[in-house]
């Protein structure tokens, strides 16, 4: 074979390959799907409980609590604070997922499949995007028909990106429990303790003003508390731009949303990385 | 490095776990293309651990292993592409259907659409599973289930095969329509296979040569016919009180080879031109009593004991039907 030949031929190898890398992250998030729709559960489950409190708590504290002029205003503030429920229950329920593959073990064959181990994981983030997106706006509909008065502007892109990479951030975080617990039970253990208790300081239910000053500074390194407010300022400006005010204490809410962004992204970039690097690790042994 | 051309070549592959536990120490072997190569060993042997070295999900501790021509570390990816794995335990996605499931390894593989089907038609003929494709995999049988496996690594026509315990857990007659499944495969696709057993019918009757392993290393390599020649073709298996005293009876009337095994009261040795009713005779005129004797076919496993001291068969999975010969003391 001349040289020339044997250059061709390498490089058509790296051409089929690079194919076979392109294709493998959408074949194995419709086969992460595939496997969701046949668990309802893992579907349904993660979305309960956000939109009661959408549908059903938000209103009622909003009754309860705000005056009759805030009580709108105050419904939206917890609907859309139900986001910050959302995504990091659906990402952890994803998580099951990877666990069950590992358990049952159709990681396997996946793991001797000719693509690098981080389409594994990207895959599984595709799927789990794809689901946060549709139950994104389930939660948002059904929050509009309850009452919630959302602004629709341009500001909407913070939200989206917000939402995006919060969901990267969360999904990384269930991938490398995944790997690194010993059981489903122990994975399933650890949902709340991941999922929900940072909800309650996050600047949800009230503005991160309200705690103790110890655990302000506490919800300020949270990036669930960064992301509220990007998902607040994208819907709803105004409220936004004081939950941005409340975590940076500047004038300029650009530059403060910027740099909440900043923030999310920084830890879901180290998440995302660790989550690759601990799956290679898990995945050869 | 041995075997340049060879599908599979694997040199002085060592594997330490983290505890120190070194389940394979040193195995080196090279398997030519369209050959079928076994691995026969008890569990913990460190079959699986070798071919996890081959397929990448083992990391080695030090050696080198190529397939295909390609280095399994310095390009996994590429390796990987030119094989396919059977696992021991079932590897399917239980709840898609067996085309579903097939159809997911095409993709992964990158097997154009219109190959991909039609090999996916004739593969899924040829073992039979045509009428159950549709059906979720979690409906199958174990038998089922495992002619799927082996379907689906086919159907990227790989250049290696590597079949772990392939037959695990499956009843007698899904092992033996297993075993022709693979033997039509083989001849329809080529394909080199490296096979795990503990099976020794399996071993005999799939593999061109064996490599017996026995605590992380290869004690031998050769084909079967070759490794029970080191035998001989009857083996004498005797209970008697004094064992120690009977073996060296026998041994030095000659009626047995020097690699006569005495464990606690029974004797296992490999008869020389002599039967077993002869071995009797002369253990009655030297007063060695005998409590019952029988002689059968020599098997893998006698190869086994005589070369490691131990047993990788179970008295059931035994394929040969031993003599009974008349013993003292019965």
């Amino acid at each position: 074979m001349t040289t020339i030949a044997i250059s061709e031929a390498t490089a058509a190898r790296a051409q089929i390959r690079r194919t076979k890398e392109v294709r493998a992250v959408p074949t194995l998030a419709a086969r992460r799907l595939a496997l969701s729709v046949r668990h309802p559960r893992s579907l349904i489950l993660p979305v309960m409980n956000p939109v009661l409190f959408a549908l059903v708590i938000a209103p009622a504290l909003a009754n309860t609590v705000a005056s009759p002029g805030e009580q709108t205003a105050y419904m939206t503030f917890l609907a859309l604070s139900t986001m910050g429920l959302l995504i990091p229950l659906n990402s952890l329920f994803s998580g099951i997922g990877v666990v069950v593959d590992r358990q049952q073990g159709a990681m396997r064959e996946l793991l001797v499949a000719p693509i690098r181990r981080s389409s594994i994981v990207l895959g599984n983030l595709t799927s789990a995007l794809v689901i946060v997106a549709l139950q994104t706006a389930v939660l948002i509909g059904l929050s509009v028909a309850r009452g919630a008065n959302y602004v629709m502007s341009a500001h909407v892109a913070w939200f989206v990106v917000a939402t995006i990479i919060f969901s990267v951030l969360m999904y990384s975080v269930a991938e490398i429990l995944a790997t690194r617990l010993p059981s489903a039970e122990a994975y399933t253990g650890a949902i709340p303790v991941v999922a929900i208790v940072p909800f309650f300081f996050a600047g949800s239910l009230f503005p991160i003003t309200a705690l103790p000053s110890w655990l302000e500074a506490v919800a300020k390194v949270l990036p669930l508390t960064h992301a509220l407010a990007l998902l607040r300022y994208g819907l709803t400006p105004a409220s936004g731009a004081k939950a941005l005010h409340n975590i940076w204490g500047m004038s300029n809410v650009t530059v403060m949303a910027v740099l909440s962004l900043g923030v999310i992204t920084a830890f879901g970039a180290l998440a995302f990385a660790g989550a690759i690097r601990l799956f290679k690790k898990a995945g050869t042994s | 490095m041995t075997g340049v051309a060879a599908a599979v070549a694997a040199e002085e592959l060592v594997k330490i776990y983290p505890e120190k536990v070194r389940a394979v120490n040193g195995v080196s072997f090279a398997v030519e293309a369209g050959e079928a190569f076994g691995l026969l060993g008890p569990n913990g042997a460190g079959k699986t651990t070798t071919i996890g070295m081959l397929n990448t999900t083992v990391k080695p501790s030090s050696g080198r292993a190529l397939l295909g021509g390609r280095d399994v570390a310095r390009d996994p990816v590429g390796a990987r592409s030119v094989s396919s794995v059977v696992f021991q335990d079932a590897v399917v996605d239980r709840p898609l259907t067996g085309r579903q499931n097939l159809e997911l390894h095409l993709k992964l593989w990158g097997v154009g659409t219109a190959v991909g089907r039609r090999r996916l038609a004739e593969l899924a003929a040829a073992v039979g599973i045509s009428d159950i494709l549709e059906r979720p995999v979690a409906t199958y049988s174990g038998g089922q289930r495992r002619r799927t496996e082996i379907v689906r690594a086919l159907l990227s026509a790989p250049q290696v095969l590597f079949l772990d315990e392939p037959t695990v857990g499956l009843d007698t007659r899904a092992r033996h329509d297993l075993f022709d499944v693979i033997g039509t495969l083989r001849e329809k696709t080529g394909v080199t296979i490296i096979i795990t057993t503990h099976y020794l019918d399996e071993a005999e009757r799939l593999c061109d040569r064996l490599a017996i392993i026995e605590a992380g290393a290869i004690v031998a390599s050769d084909t079967p016919a070759n490794l029970l020649a080191l035998i001989g073709p009857d083996v004498l298996e005797l209970r008697a009180d004094d064992a120690a005293t009977a073996a060296a009876v026998l041994q030095a009337n000659g009626v047995v080879r020097e690699d006569v095994l005495v464990t606690g009261q029974t004797v296992t040795a490999s008869l020389r031109a002599t039967n077993g009713a002869k071995a009797l005779e002369i253990l009655e005129e030297n007063h060695v009593p005998v409590r019952s004797a029988t002689t059968r076919r020599s098997t893998l496993d006698d190869v086994y004991l005589r070369l490691t001291g131990g047993r990788i068969a179970s008295p059931n999975d035994q394929n040969n039907s031993p003599e009974r010969l008349t013993g003292q003391g019965n």
